[in-house]
């Protein structure tokens, strides 16, 4: 006969309750800052609880370069995580110098796509 | 082109736990490294990294049935998450848990799930685990052809080679790479110059796709810790260079050491290789990254 584990599978969230869309209420935004590429500098919020980086109408950050996939890479906020998973690009997601299938990300990692980078900031101020 | 080879990191830390602030980035969990392909579920090490995992192959839409388990030894940091490895509750899995030494791998598992210890002893794990000797001809693991061979570390420890469609990826922790040395009077003298390794090592690592290699110290604690086994970084740097390797992830992070000389360590690792003129990349193994080659 085998025993149970002794332990919880179950993650527990704490504050469940105020957590909207993975983030708590009134929480700052991650947010992508574009430093280079087409359209840089500027900004996007990760208001989503996904949010699709490519040149295609069905991303929902569109970047007008050759170099990006349609849906190129998707970024994820599971409560206060967030991660990024390269949706079979073609030319390849790249975390601070290194080609990345997925990654999760902390202030100040730096997110290239083709010829698009970007610095990626927790909580802007 | 044959089927990829997911790579991920699910414990970096050396020695002991460091959760907090300062470790945030390449993380708090101890060694253990994931490697999977459509076909087969490997595993090195089983560090507190080994939780997650567990967790996280329960949400996967077809949870493996069949995992193997590669240990480069048995010291706490490389076992502690096994107790708490769900899949080995659960009836309708296997484990394999392959032994490259000392012939006691599962022995000693038993023995840190022994009742002074933790609560549930390991013969009323639900899991079949059965051990497979292993020596250092290549064996076959499912889709796998692996090697291993051993390092320098006390109490002896062993890195494996995993290869798979032409890749190559090689766990080699807790690896003492100073004391294997061939030109050690000559690095002494000079430590700017190519410390070299013995041909075997380098044949070991060579033409890695990735190689995953214990590189805890920088070059100014290393002569405090001469005899702890364990590598600095930048002699990692020189061996993954011989190898002629593509990429060299720095893995099992001194507890002592925060992101930000984590980074320092792989600044200067990097302006080693650049000044040995070479085309390795040298990196930092974090956790939740992962690698698709
Ligand atoms: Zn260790
Ligand atoms: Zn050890």
């Amino acid at each position: 006969m085998s025993k149970s584990e002794p332990f919880d599978l179950e993650p527990t969230v704490a504050g469940d309750v105020s957590v909207v869309g993975g983030l708590a209420l009134g929480e700052k935004l991650p947010t992508l800052e574009q430093v280079r590429g087409p359209g840089a500098p500027r900004r996007f919020p990760l208001a989503a609880v996904e949010t699709v980086v490519g040149r295609g109408q069905q991303a929902h950050v569109t970047i007008e370069s050759a170099l990006l996939s349609r849906r190129h890479v998707l970024f994820r906020r599971h409560g206060p995580e967030l991660s990024l998973v390269d949706l079979d690009s073609a030319n390849g997601v790249f975390l601070n110098g290194v080609k990345a299938h997925a990654a999760l990300l902390h202030e100040g990692d730096t997110i290239q796509v083709g010829d698009v980078v970007f610095v990626l900031h927790e909580a802007p101020a | 082109m044959s089927a990829p080879i997911f790579v991920r990191f699910w414990g970096t830390r050396g020695s002991i736990p460091t959760p907090g602030h300062k470790t945030r980035r390449y993380g708090g969990n101890t060694s253990c490294v994931e490697i999977h392909s459509a076909e087969s579920e490997l595993v090195c090490d089983g560090g507190t990294g080994l939780r997650e995992l567990g967790l996280e192959l329960l949400q996967r839409k077809q949870p493996p049935r069949s995992m193997h388990l590669f240990f480069s030894h048995m010291h706490w940091d490389h076992i502690q998450g096994f107790p708490f490895f769900v899949p080995a509750y659960a009836p309708e899995n296997e484990l394999t848990v392959y032994d490259p030494g000392s012939g006691r791998v599962e022995e000693l598992l038993q023995g840190q799930m022994r009742s002074d210890y933790f609560p549930v002893n390991f013969n009323d794990l639900g899991a079949k685990i059965r051990t497979r000797h292993f020596d250092a001809q290549a064996t076959r693991v499912d889709d796998f052809e692996v090697r291993c061979f051993e390092q320098a570390h006390p109490g002896r420890s062993f890195g494996y080679a995993f290869e798979l469609g032409g890749k190559k990826i090689v766990y080699a922790t807790d690896s003492e790479l100073d004391r294997l040395l061939v030109n050690r009077d000559e690095t002494e003298r000079d430590p700017e110059k190519l410390r070299r390794l013995p041909s075997e090592l380098v044949a070991f690592v060579a033409g890695a796709d990735l190689l995953i290699a214990d590189g805890q110290y920088t070059d100014a604690e290393y002569p405090k810790k001469v005899g702890w086994g364990h590598a600095r970084a930048s002699t990692v740097a020189d061996l993954a260079h011989q190898g002629g390797v593509k990429q060299c992830a720095l893995f099992h992070h001194d507890p002592l050491h925060s992101d930000e000389l984590v980074d320092q360590k792989i600044a200067a690792a990097r302006a080693r290789l650049a000044a040995h003129g070479s085309s390795t990349l040298v990196f930092g193994a974090r956790e939740g990254l992962e690698l698709k080659f």
